[in-house]
């Protein structure tokens, strides 16, 4: 009897499950349960069978709990204590019941255990040709290497959550991707709750996992398009005013004219791996569209990637690796403010008096511990190359020189010239 | 404490309660400081163990009062809302201090939590004052270690206060590297934080040597095996598990000190170290030690439910092996804490072992409940608390399913969900078992009754306080929300909000709960010889026992659930009409 009604059980909810992702109506009671507790629907095939799976396990766990504390209750009402009636004698030991009570359970558990094991292989060996996608984390946000060698950070986008930037990595629907992982200091974790999947990424060595996004298909909720015009981009921006978003937690993107139109649905990633103080603000968006909107994105993508103007460049690559200790408005922050930085002397703990000038900014980068202002901390980590590149470094100088009144004026008509310069002059030596 | 019992109850014994005072104060102090009695050392424990509680407690509030509200920074103006905790040390706080008091604070409370409270809590304080008068001797095999073991406790205790003045940590109670080599280096405190829980294992491994000995070596005459009580059966397991497992997390430690300090490269991977090697080695200890603080939690309520229903256990040996079973699988699971950091096939592995442990623990729960059919049941605060055990520890045990399934855990680990899987474990199953025991043995530790109906009011407060807090964040978690965050998106509020105000009515109940002791100290009535009517030797003792337990050695002559053939000692036969026919024995003497 208990078989057949797990069998029932959970027949309908593979069927609740089948059509959540369809449409809103379905039948309530089970509706109900499968939102309360997965919130979301589920946004690739391998994580509608972990749904199932954790769905018929829930129903599994309400059977056993409310069966064995029906018996316990029912034992204390009709057992409690009676006054001259002393408990009357039972057998304290019967060897079937024993083994009955290991055996049963013990056959579920080898059923439960198969199954996770299945669902979990799907989740972490591809499926055919899948598109490898190399992610980064560091303290504390995450990069998204494409296979076009396109590099997409938490400024990329121009997206930010409250007042904190996230990296939005736009990924093609119906398409098999895997990731391959890895950090640059402590341990992280990449979780994408729509998605059921989590896994670690270690400074030592790559990590991976596989997902294939459910594209987003019209009339289903949670879909969102690209604005076209600045208004109502705008519009969108302003908190709580975008069209069919739940709250702030969806991040509408800015006007991009050739991404007009686009439809998408945004799903959150969260940092699952305890990594320090902004752990909890280690978050990022994965924006499912379809595979032509996919490839016009690529495309848009690779030509924003490296802008003609170095000063606008260098703002692009503060706000994605620099903002969260550096302020640009003279604000107090973990490390100095860039406002009147270049060109100016300053203070270091050696007790040395120097003009912050390219080289030492460039030296600051590379090297950070060597001279540390007087004031701050010895805490900012060294970028190598292979994170800065001599022509972004370039950039970033050129962006500070802008924010500082003791710097040749650099405006974005002649922005080139003095980057060029100062290359020529690099060369020359 | 023991001033409170100057009047003593020492009525027809030759010598005085252990409680009595030698002299005067100092002359007092300076005996319990000094003294080798099994007792004193367990009181002791048991305060030590109840303030570092408060501690962990207190951390805990604070952890839950920042989780009301997610923080937010106003986009336009910079001002940031919802830092609730860090509005306390800060007059304006940035998102960084805000996110480090917060950080500080979890780490706290799961430290003092686990290395201060929960592993010690039941086997050093109950069980060193139980264990040696259920087996009827006189004292533990080395009382002198005995002694030793508070000492190192207080010692770690105190290593672990400093590093909290000098700052906190925040590496979280795991002290994952390379996250952990590379943080806390104010004033050594990381290093003094790790130095807390590496003495602490000493403590733990000196308690539980003496326990194994003293089983093998001091059972009273006619006490077989099979004739132990099951606390004692269950603190035996744990005692095993103590001593074999806590040396690795002595020696992971120490390596993690010396990586701090001497950079050897052993976890920290910019020297050639692995991180994951770290975690193998952390769970190797720290999976077996779940089991050492829940076991004798099992223990208890094996004894509490037998007695409060006066019912023989059903499946005594049962019970016994699959303590045993347990400890003997507990060393083999450690694995399922990293499947998102391990192989496919180590995965699949460790996730097949795990479901193992499950079985023994459904065992028990099956027994326990089937204890309770035809018995005479009383609602008395212990057999309240261990019904309430079963209640959450069922909960506890089956929603380790889902983590223990590889393709859910995918989802679940590392979040909200895991967080309540272990509080209803931990603390819906070694605290509520700690409640249980203690309302079951406080007449025999102090010699004085507590107020029965608002314990039981409070015991009422604490089961709802805490399916409050935990219960919702069943449902954070595999709704996305992640661990040890300070903030958190919109759609979670409201259930954190449930949570929180379900941590302060937790909070009240365990006040009132100190209230209902400190009350039961000053003007308890005087508690009987055997207020509940067991069988076992702790009850044959004068409350509170007498400074070597009994007056002569007892000899024992029945089974300790034998309640339908044995009329309990301390209970005349008209309390307790066992029909002639069935009687054996009328009480050991």
């Amino acid at each position: 009897m208990l078989t057949s009604f797990l069998a029932q059980a959970m027949v309908t909810t593979h069927a609740t499950l089948a059509t959540a992702s369809a449409s809103t109506s379905g039948s309530g009671f089970f509706q109900f349960w499968d939102r309360l507790w997965l919130r979301e629907p589920a946004m690739t095939e391998a994580a509608k069978d972990t749904d199932y799976m954790f769905m018929w396990l829930w129903w599994f766990c309400v059977i056993w709990f409310v069966g064995l504390m029906g018996i316990m209750a029912y034992f204390c009402i009709k057992y409690r204590r009676k006054p001259g009636k002393i408990a009357e004698r039972s057998p304290s030991h019967h060897l079937g019941i024993e083994l009955a009570w290991t055996i049963i359970p013990t056959l579920f558990l080898v059923w439960i255990f198969f199954k996770g094991f299945w669902g979990y292989m799907e989740k972490m060996v591809p499926t055919g040709t899948a598109m490898e996608l190399k992610l980064t984390g560091y303290k504390w946000s995450w990069n998204m290497e494409y296979p076009n060698g396109l590099v997409v950070d938490r400024g990329f986008m121009n997206t930010s959550f409250g007042a904190e930037l996230v990296p939005v990595f736009y990924v093609p629907a119906d398409m098999p991707i895997t990731l391959r992982m890895n950090s640059n200091d402590v341990m992280h974790s990449f979780w994408v709750p729509d998605f059921r999947i989590k896994q670690d990424l270690m400074p030592n060595r790559y990590t991976g996992m596989t997902f294939t996004a459910i594209g987003p298909k019209d009339g289903e909720p949670g879909i969102h398009t690209h604005p076209m015009n600045e208004e109502e981009a705008k519009r969108n921006r302003s908190p709580g005013a975008t069209p069919g978003a739940p709250s702030a937690s969806r991040i509408a993107p800015e006007f991009i004219p050739e991404l007009a139109g686009v439809k998408y649905t945004d799903h959150w990633v969260f940092c699952a791996e305890y990594c320090g103080t902004y752990h909890s603000e280690m978050a990022a968006v994965i924006r499912v569209v379809s595979k032509e909107d996919f490839n016009k994105w690529l495309v848009w993508a690779a030509k924003k990637s490296t802008p003609t103007d170095p000063v606008e460049w260098g703002k692009l690559l503060y706000k994605g690796k620099c903002a969260s200790c550096h302020t640009v408005d003279g604000g107090k922050n973990t490390g100095p403010t860039w406002q009147n930085l270049y060109g100016y002397e300053h203070d270091y703990t050696d007790g040395s008096k120097i003009v912050a000038d390219d080289n030492h900014i460039v030296e600051s980068i590379r090297n950070p511990g060597k001279r540390v202002r007087v004031g701050y901390a010895n805490n900012m980590n060294a970028f190598s190359e292979a994170q800065l590149n001599p022509k972004q470094t370039e950039a970033i100088i050129s962006y500070m020189k802008s924010l500082s009144d003791k710097a040749p004026k650099v405006t974005p008509s002649e922005g080139d010239k003095p980057a060029e310069k100062s290359k020529e002059q690099a060369s020359a030596k | 404490m023991a001033s409170a019992h100057a009047q003593g109850h020492s009525h027809d014994h030759a010598h005085g309660s252990y409680l009595t005072p030698k002299g005067g104060f100092w002359t007092t102090v300076l005996d319990w400081a000094t003294t080798v009695d099994h007792k004193k050392i367990g009181m002791m424990y048991l305060v030590a163990i109840l303030f570092m509680f408060f501690l962990g407690g207190l951390a805990a509030l604070a952890v839950r009062t920042e989780l009301f509200q997610p923080v937010r920074v106003d986009a336009q103006t910079g001002a940031i809302t919802g830092q609730l905790l860090a509005n306390w040390f800060y007059a304006e706080p940035t998102m960084a201090q805000g996110n480090d008091v917060y950080n500080i604070a979890f780490t706290l409370h799961g430290a003092i939590m686990v290395f201060m409270v929960i592993v010690p809590s039941i086997p050093a304080s109950l069980g060193n004052f139980l264990l040696p008068i259920m087996l009827g001797t006189k004292d533990v095999a080395f009382p002198r270690l005995n002694l030793l073991s508070w000492y190192i406790y207080v010692i770690g205790s105190m290593f672990a206060v400093g590093a909290i003045l000098l700052g906190g940590v925040d590496t979280g109670w795991t002290f994952y590297t390379p996250y952990s080599t590379s943080t806390g280096n104010e004033f050594g405190k990381l290093t003094l934080m790790v130095m807390a829980a590496f003495i602490l294992g000493f403590s733990s491994i000196l308690t539980g040597l003496n326990f194994i000995v003293t089983v093998h070596k001091l059972r009273a005459p006619g006490m077989g095996w099979f004739d132990m009580p099951l606390f004692v059966w269950a603190v035996y397991s744990s005692a095993i598990i103590q001593v074999l497992a806590t040396p690795v997390i002595g020696i992971t430690l120490l390596l993690l000190v010396f990586e701090r300090t001497f950079n050897v490269g052993i976890f920290d991977p910019s020297l050639g170290g692995d991180p994951v090697l770290y975690q193998h080695f952390f769970w190797f200890y720290s999976h077996p030690v779940v089991y050492v603080m829940i076991l004798p939690g099992m223990g208890i309520i094996s004894d509490v439910l037998a007695v409060h229903s006066h019912k023989k256990i059903f499946g005594y040996r049962a019970i016994a092996y699959s303590s045993l079973g347990i400890a003997a699988v507990s060393f083999i699971v450690w694995g399922h804490h990293m499947f998102t950091s391990m192989s496919e096939l180590a995965s699949a592995v460790f996730s097949g072992l795990t479901f193992l442990v499950a079985i023994p623990t459904a065992v028990k729960v099956f027994n326990w409940i089937s204890t309770l059919y035809k018995g005479s049941i009383a609602f008395t605060t212990p057999m309240v608390y261990a019904l309430i055990f079963l209640f959450l520890f069922s909960i506890g045990g089956l929603t380790g399913l889902p983590l223990g399934t590889l393709s859910t855990d995918l989802h679940l680990h590392d979040s909200y969900f895991v967080v309540a899987h272990f509080h209803y474990v931990m603390m819906g199953g070694t605290i509520m078992a700690l409640m249980a025991g203690l309302h079951h043995w406080w007449p025999k530790f102090f010699g004085r009754m507590y107020n029965e109906n608002a314990a039981l009011f409070c015991a009422l407060i604490v089961f709802v306080g805490f399916n409050l807090t935990f219960f919702t964040q069943f449902y954070l978690g595999s709704q996305g929300m992640p661990r040890r965050y300070a903030s958190y998106i919109d759609e979670f509020t409201s259930l954190h909000q449930i949570s929180t105000y379900g941590s302060y009515l937790l909070g009240l109940g365990f006040l009132g709960h100190l209230f209902v002791f400190l009350h039961s100290l000053a003007a308890g009535r005087v508690a009987p010889q055997n207020p509940w009517g067991g069988l076992t030797l702790e009850w044959v003792a004068a409350s509170p026992p007498v400074e070597h337990n009994f007056d002569h050695d007892p000899v024992v002559k029945h089974g300790p659930y034998d309640f339908e053939t044995t009329v309990p000692p301390g209970w005349t036969p008209d309390e307790y009409p066992i029909p002639a026919e069935n009687l054996r024995t009328a009480g050991s003497h």
